[in-house]
């Protein structure tokens, strides 16, 4: 809804724009035909009207472009914050040790990936600093934290996290006992008439509940959201994957062409 | 118990609208890929989106997974004595 009236407002800038151009044209050929009593009329009205063209223009284009280049930039900064971050940490970890066995690097190389996109986010999102503070649990990784985020200190929202969670058990709890006590009313009812609910209704609930719980289990730190901002986190986080995605693979092709380049010279 | 019990029967108000729910539902939508199933993609129930983007999610997941294995490979493979390993190994080792 708001692209289609972002559109249609470009477009009635567009037409404005035309119509101000030909407007403009118009003048400046009827003031120009009797420029013989005019001169300092003429220069003031050529100057006006081209600033305000040039400056016309230069706003539409701006407004048009500028929702695609908002859209490039974010993404593109994320891109450039990510492999900064992420060639850092990998060199943090693997130049500890020479030799390291397949699965050992693949799990350093994940591990940096994961720490370097989150920490990219600059603390913005809530499953960026759901990751973070859950990989700084583990010990050995203080120091690849420490470095790629800064030795600020995340306390204050795996405080947060365990107050909600609790309030989540207590919600939880109560939801059960309304459960139990609406259970227990139609078992009786059901014998007596018509059914109370939509049946639809509350299948459909409980498959949207069902898969609820499968995403708050997926997105980091989704355990102690609420739906709406886990929805809202979900959206965030594909991006933010999709980046991760990008990223690794240009770098692992380019690896490959390096390579492969190697070998052939070789072979030559 | 009864007090607790009374708690739980007030009627649970949601804050957050159904619309701005059914929005960003909405926005997942746009978000995941498009597939044949999502031919009457008017209404497509949000299970059905929720369930996508689950799927989608650990199908990104398995990719890292995967291109991490991959570039563990590679960088394994390089050879010791060349130009292009010394620049992969100048950039992270």
């Amino acid at each position: 809804d708001k692209k289609q009236i972002n559109k249609a407002f470009n477009s009635i800038l567009i037409l404005l724009n035309s119509f101000f151009h030909s407007f403009i044209f118009y003048c400046y050929s009827f003031v120009a035909s009797q420029h013989h009593h005019h001169h300092h009329f003429i220069s003031f009205f050529h100057f006006y009207t081209s600033h305000g063209y040039i400056t016309f223009n230069l706003l539409i284009s701006s407004r048009i472009e500028g929702n695609i280049y908002k859209m490039h930039t974010s993404s593109s900064n994320l891109k450039r914050e990510f492999l900064k971050k992420w060639v850092r940490g990998l060199q943090i970890c693997c130049s500890s040790k020479k030799e390291m066995d397949l699965q050992e690097r693949k799990k350093k190389i994940k591990l940096c990936a994961d720490i370097a996109l989150a920490s990219a986010k600059n603390a913005t999102t809530s499953w960026s600093n759901a990751l973070i503070s859950e990989a700084k649990k583990d010990g050995e990784n203080a120091i690849l934290v420490d470095n790629l985020v800064g030795p600020e200190s995340y306390f204050e929202p795996t405080k947060t996290a365990h107050r909600t969670t609790g309030n989540c058990h207590r919600r939880v709890r109560s939801k059960k006992i309304l459960k139990k006590s609406c259970n227990v009313g139609q078992r009786f009812k059901k014998k007596m008439g018509p059914p109370r609910f939509d049946l639809a209704t509350y299948v459909a609930k409980r498959l949207v509940k069902k898969r609820t719980q499968v995403l708050k289990r997926l997105v980091p730190g989704g355990e102690a959201m609420d739906e709406f901002s886990l929805i809202k986190e979900a959206l965030d986080y594909i991006l933010s994957l999709r980046v991760q995605v990008d990223v690794m693979r240009s770098f692992a092709n380019a690896t490959e062409l390096l390579n492969q380049s190697h070998v052939s010279s070789i072979v030559d | 118990m009864s007090s607790r019990r009374s708690r739980s029967r007030q009627p649970r108000v949601s804050r957050i609208s159904d619309d701005q729910i059914a929005g960003l539902v909405s926005k997942l939508q746009q978000l995941i890929p498009h597939n044949i199933h999502t031919t009457h993609s008017d209404k497509v129930s949000a299970s059905r989106v929720l369930q996508e983007t689950c799927n989608y999610i650990r199908s990104l997941h398995r990719e890292v997974d995967d291109l991490s294995e991959r570039l563990s490979e590679l960088l394994q493979s390089t050879d010791t004595n060349s130009a292009e390993a010394d620049i992969i190994r100048s950039l992270f080792m």
